[in-house]
């Protein structure tokens, strides 16, 4: 999972461009750590989104996988 | 204990209430608006969502929102606190920093200076001694109740931006007669009707007038514009559609 991340400061981040979603959904379908947010946290209208997951963590223009900085996959 | 003159209007904000895997800020805050409305849901109608400043300083878990409501009660503070903080400290996260914010309407108060807040809030990093300097000089409640008590900047945030009255979306999300089985096909006046919101708004801002069909699907929510409950419309194809998820974060 960690290909498409990169690593700053020992947190895993994506950058997340716009409302632009195709990414964060492949990955997250793929994810075995994925857990969907609240409902009105979440921002995709598709489910299985990383920025629909209660584990990432919004940065400016980016998320940061929380799983991922705690245990690499 | 009641007020003599009957029903008074209170803002109450709270944030930094969840972890992951926990139940939302959100629902725990209506919650606590359904115990001080008395179930009766004439004084408490819906709970709004603010999105704050996400930075690498500030110490949220995954989003950094405050959830705000109003509600009418004849409960005194001390008796809306009561409630409100047992259920805060029954249902919050063992790892969450919750904070809560009062406000009494009827007070006289700065309103401008928490609205000014409320939108710093959004774009730059608060601290805690900012926001309570900011309740002391208001008289407004703040309080924190486990943790590090970080919730206390969001709650006084969320205060501001509900009383901007441009900010946020509307927690939750419509049920419709139809919805579940696919589209449900409506008139404005008719979207009004069945949902109770204030007014259908196009995502340019511009409100729809009472004739103009829709077509709703999916999830159907509502953001808060103007002081109003607005539901949110985008054009596709010379149809109006209910907002997608997408165009609501930017709410």
């Amino acid at each position: 999972m960690t290909q498409y991340f990169s690593l700053h400061q020992g947190r895993w981040q994506l950058a997340v461009e716009g409302d632009n979603y195709q990414a964060t959904r492949h990955i997250a379908a793929q994810c075995q750590h994925f857990i969907a947010d609240d409902e009105d946290e979440q921002v995709d209208d598709q489910l299985r989104s990383c920025v629909n997951c209660a584990r990432r963590r919004w940065l400016v223009g980016a998320i940061e996988c929380t799983a991922l900085s705690v245990r690499p996959v | 204990m009641e007020r003599q003159q009957g029903l008074a209007s209170w803002l109450v904000c709270i944030d930094d209430t969840d972890d992951i895997g926990t139940k939302g800020t959100g629902e725990i805050a209506e919650e606590i608006a359904f115990k001080l409305s008395a179930g009766q849901p004439s004084r408490c109608a819906f709970v709004t969502r603010h999105q704050l400043f996400v930075h690498p300083d500030i110490p949220y878990t995954s989003h950094n929102s405050a959830m705000c409501f109003q509600v009418r009660t004849p409960l005194c503070q001390a008796q809306i606190l009561e409630i409100a903080v047992k259920h805060l400290q029954q249902e919050c996260a063992p790892a969450s920093d919750p904070g809560i914010a009062l406000l009494d309407l009827q007070a006289a108060c700065d309103h401008q200076a928490l609205i000014d807040f409320g939108l710093a809030a959004k774009k730059e990093v608060k601290t805690k001694a900012e926001a309570y300097a900011l309740a002391h000089s208001q008289s407004i409640h703040l309080s924190e109740h486990g943790g590090t008590g970080q919730g206390v900047i969001g709650a006084m945030a969320g205060l501001g931006l509900r009383l901007q009255g441009n900010d946020g979306r509307i927690k939750g999300q419509f049920k419709l007669p139809g919805l579940e089985a696919g589209m449900v096909e409506l008139s404005v006046a008719e979207a009004i009707e069945q949902t109770g919101v204030d007014c259908v708004l196009t995502d340019s801002g511009e409100p729809l007038c009472f004739k103009t069909p829709l077509q709703l699907s999916g999830k159907v929510k509502a953001v808060y514009r103007e002081h109003q409950v607005c539901l949110l419309v985008y054009q596709q194809e010379g149809v109006w559609r209910n907002a997608l998820k997408q165009q609501l974060k930017h709410y």
